[in-house]
């Protein structure tokens, strides 16, 4: 996020887009009310109606996949209605004119029939957001898991630049990050090209510094993303360039990752899997080797908020059982390897990155300890520098020469679209008492109790009727991938055609459905996007017991002694 | 006067905590040592959400409070500014759960453990009670993270009656003949 | 008499803070902290979501020893086995079809910012490849 969440509040318009606060972030959610208390007009882009709608000012219900269409025709109102911040763009950006040129075709008219929404509503919108004093974009993964999502990211800074929103506090551009961890494992170079701090591996320079402290020798070829080791695995033919070794950390792609069918015959075509986590998950089934390691609460370390803010994780329980920390795993194979790494605790790790990250050398143990959460970038030692609540100060970006880009595409409908045979779309989300692939969540009481399998499908009271099914109901979803089975919830809140399923569920599996699509620059999988059919069950009873089953076969996969427990 | 816990749909996120936190508060600690099925899970509040609205509904402990009328073995009585169900006297005749206006009523396994004659468990009524005789008040006030939910006691009905009557002299001066 | 940790909770990005309340070598409950974005507030997965560290074995169960499949199931063995059988098997891919035949994650959930920087530097200084990612993808 170019902000701090703090600043959430003040802003004087939020323009949410793709983004469910009240379900993926409730302590963000928070703040998004707080600014309407104070005064904020709120713009919500959503095709549910999520709680940040339902006490929006403006709600623009869009078509789900229409999201570049939409972005596009708000730059053309605002540049045709004379909104546009001309001095910023002059002072602070690149290619206003190609964009000015580009989005001319996207009129309010162009976007209607692609997005459902009135022409007169994206005027409104866009004179709205241009015109207050701070306006503030927050978007998450309705922007993002499409396999058109890097362009929308870029669409909207396109729309911060433009109206200036850029460079001062309670404005700019935040993208509200799902994971508690997912900002800290892109900022320690948990991507496949750059190390920690974002520093490029084919930048000469910053590989001759890491091979200078590390002492050896580095690839300057970018690595591959995650979601392509499918692909290398099963349709590689040169056994070469073939990715067969799958060291799998605190991750569980048999439940998280789309089309799941593929992703269990990677697994099992791999030559070597190793799992290390703390709880036996549907990897493991695949796995080779499974190393147990200790979980939060049990060891220390710092993790990164969406907002760029560094804070202290600590130990207050020692684990049960014959675990080890993570990174003294990670350090006892690369002994064993034949390059010797050793640390004694996490803090001389963090030193270390630290020493070869520039923009994080400032945040020592010390100061964390001392100040509680520190924004990044944090260059300086010494006290004084207590990190940055927002970036792009008097609008100075990140570009070689100091200024912001415009960017503008065609838009593109997502990938498989609806069509006779699977006539409804499926769009996958968040459990708000659940987490992430519910290794987790799914073994603390209270939540369990409050949300358990098999989950539910959120449809429209119209497509209840069509289908004659009643809330609570199981009902069978499939796609062309897969099937499964999952409760129907009629809710006011979605539009007849579209359904939406939470992703946490192990017996209603929603990415059993999902498409392998991918963003062709972010790598990023179509989640929010597949088409689907769904079939009335008449043998309820049946079904419930076919769930049951299937619970309890899950429970005893995972090595729970079921019988020694009933549920 | 009875006091009650009011929900600000504006605040509102639906996220549940208070239901959780409800039944923390009844159940005690001890659920987290014990085994997933052998506790009950028994919110007295339920978040209801529609198109327009989401807030939690729970008992409004009214003055003549309509279940303590109906109930026929005098096992609601006001307790502490609150209507209170004595879940050892109730008999699960359901009454109550009819009579209520608010839907605030419903029947559940009671938490005891006790068995009917029959030999399942027993059935009680389960209602909001304002944590009455738990430290710190209604815990789903402080649970929840948006300050959706406040106690309303007499003290701030009186307050509020007082402000708006203020407001209404003040605008009442502004009215010429 | 119990101890108060300190600590940032492990579920979604937004950085909240708050104090596990610990007795016996157990967690019993947990309290918000005034951190810079929670503001002594939590939601329910805050409250209530340090359960598993109690390992109830409701959807899954705790791994407590290293594991390594033989003959197609998997056996519990000691550390010092799964490491060395582990920098073997990965030793021999890599002798085999070069350091870019190897895949590693890091992890956007419990393990931590250390955790990640350790699994990047073993995967390009040890494997000798960028072949590292995490599932800010999915």
């Amino acid at each position: 996020m170019s902000m701090g969440i703090p600043e959430i509040e003040n802003a004087k318009l939020l323009f949410i887009f793709g983004y469910n606060g009240a379900d993926s972030h409730p302590i963000v959610a928070r703040r998004i009310i707080k600014a309407k208390q104070k005064g904020a007009k709120l713009i919500v882009v959503d095709p549910r109606i999520t709680e940040s709608a339902r006490i929006a000012d403006m709600h623009l219900q869009l078509k789900g996949g229409s999201n570049m269409a939409l972005v596009q025709a708000i730059g053309n109102v605002i540049i045709n209605e004379g909104l546009a911040d001309q001095k910023f763009i002059e002072d602070h950006t690149n290619g206003y004119e190609e964009y000015k040129e580009f989005v001319k075709k996207y009129t309010p008219e162009y976007a209607e029939p692609i997005c459902h929404v009135p022409a007169e509503q994206i005027r409104e919108a866009a004179r709205a957001y241009a015109k207050a004093e701070t306006s503030m974009i927050l978007y998450g993964m309705g922007v993002c898991q499409f396999a058109q999502a890097v362009d929308v990211v870029k669409g909207l800074a396109s729309l911060a630049l433009l109206t200036g929103n850029f460079g001062g506090p309670n404005m700019g551009i935040g993208p509200v990050r799902g994971q508690n961890n997912v900002q800290g494992a892109c900022d320690m170079g948990a991507l496949p090209n750059c190390y920690s701090g974002y520093q490029s591996v084919t930048d000469d320079a910053v590989r001759e510094k890491f091979e200078k402290a590390w002492g050896v020798k580095l690839s300057n070829k970018v690595g591959i993303p995650l979601t392509h080791v499918p692909h290398r695995v099963l349709e590689e033919k040169d056994e070469k360039k073939k990715i067969h070794a799958y060291y799998i950390f605190g991750e569980d792609p048999a439940q998280s990752d789309p089309d799941l069918n593929e992703i269990r015959e990677t697994l099992d075509k791999l030559d070597f899997v190793i799992m290390q986590d703390i709880f036996m998950n549907k990897t493991g089934l695949h796995a080779d080797v499974i190393l147990p390691s200790t979980a939060w609460g049990e060891h220390d370390g710092i993790y990164s908020a969406c907002d760029r803010g560094f804070a202290r994780i600590r130990k207050a329980i020692e684990p049960k059982g014959d675990v080890k920390t993570d990174w003294e795993i990670i350090s006892l194979i690369s002994t064993a390897m034949g390059y010797p790494m050793h640390y004694n605790n996490t803090q001389e790790i963090w030193d270390e990155m630290r020493s070869l990250t520039p923009s994080f050398h400032g945040a020592t143990y010390e100061k964390l300890e001392a100040l509680g959460s520190i924004q990044w970038p944090c260059r300086d030692e010494s006290m004084e520098d207590k990190g940055t609540p927002y970036l792009f100060t008097g609008g100075k970006f990140s570009h070689p020469d100091g200024r912001g880009k415009f960017f503008a595409t065609e838009w593109r409908p997502p990938c498989e679209v609806e069509s006779p045979e699977y006539p409804y779309s499926l769009s996958t989300v968040r459990e708000v008492g659940h987490y992430s692939v519910r290794t987790m969540t799914g073994n603390c009481r209270a939540l369990a109790n409050l949300e358990d399998e098999p989950g539910w499908i959120q449809m429209s009271p119209e497509d209840c009727d069509k289908l004659n099914v009643k809330e609570g109901e199981l009902i069978r979803v499939f796609s062309r991938r897969g099937s499964l089975m999952t409760r129907v919830l009629p809710t006011e809140r979605v539009k007849p055609g579209a359904t939406y399923m939470t992703y946490q569920w192990w017996v209603g599996a929603c990415n059993e459905l999902t498409t392998p699509y991918l963003d062709p620059v972010s790598n990023t999988p179509e989640s929010k996007y597949c088409a689907i059919n769904l079939e009335k069950i008449n043998d309820q009873a049946w079904a419930e017991q076919c769930i049951k089953d299937s619970y309890e076969s899950i429970r005893k996969n995972m090595g729970i002694d079921t019988a020694k427990k009933e549920v | 006067m009875n006091y009650f816990v009011k929900g600000n749909p504006d605040l509102c996120i639906g996220c549940r905590t208070c239901m959780i936190g409800c039944v923390v508060a009844h159940e005690g600690a001890k659920i987290f040592q014990m085994k997933p099925g052998e506790y009950v899970f028994n919110p007295k509040l339920d978040i209801v959400k529609t198109a327009t609205i989401t807030i939690p509904v729970q008992c409004k402990h009214c003055e003549n409070p309509a279940c303590m009328n109906a109930c026929p073995v005098g096992a609601i009585e006001v307790i502490d500014n609150a209507v209170v169900v004595s879940q050892n006297k109730c008999i699960g005749c359901k009454t109550c759960m009819i009579a209520c206006p608010y839907g605030a009523i419903d029947m559940v396994v009671s938490s005891d453990g006790s068995k009917q004659l029959d030999g399942n468990s027993r059935m009680v009524a389960n209602k909001c009670d304002l944590c009455t005789g738990i430290e710190g008040g209604p815990a789903c006030v402080r649970v929840c993270p948006t300050a959706s939910l406040k106690l309303v006691t007499e003290e701030a009905v009186e307050t509020s009656v007082s402000n708006k009557r203020m407001a209404a002299a003040i605008s009442l001066t502004q009215v010429k003949e | 008499m119990g101890k108060q940790i300190l600590t940032t909770c492990a579920y979604c990005g937004a950085g909240c803070q708050l104090y596990l309340n610990v007795e016996d070598g157990k967690i019993v409950s947990s309290t918000p902290a005034n951190g810079r974005t929670n503001e002594g507030n939590l939601c329910l997965k805050g409250h209530y979501g340090w359960d598993f560290l109690n390992d109830p074995q409701i959807l899954t169960k705790r791994l407590t020893k290293p594991q390594i499949r033989k003959n197609g199931v998997l056996e519990e063995v000691e550390w010092d086995e799964a490491i060395s059988y582990t920098a073997e098997r990965l030793s021999e891919i890599k002798a085999e079809y070069g350091p870019d035949s190897i895949m590693g994650t890091g992890s956007a959930r419990g393990p931590g910012n250390e955790a990640n920087f350790v699994m990047q530097k073993f995967m390009r200084a040890a494997i000798g490849t960028n072949n590292v990612d995490h599932c800010a993808r999915v």
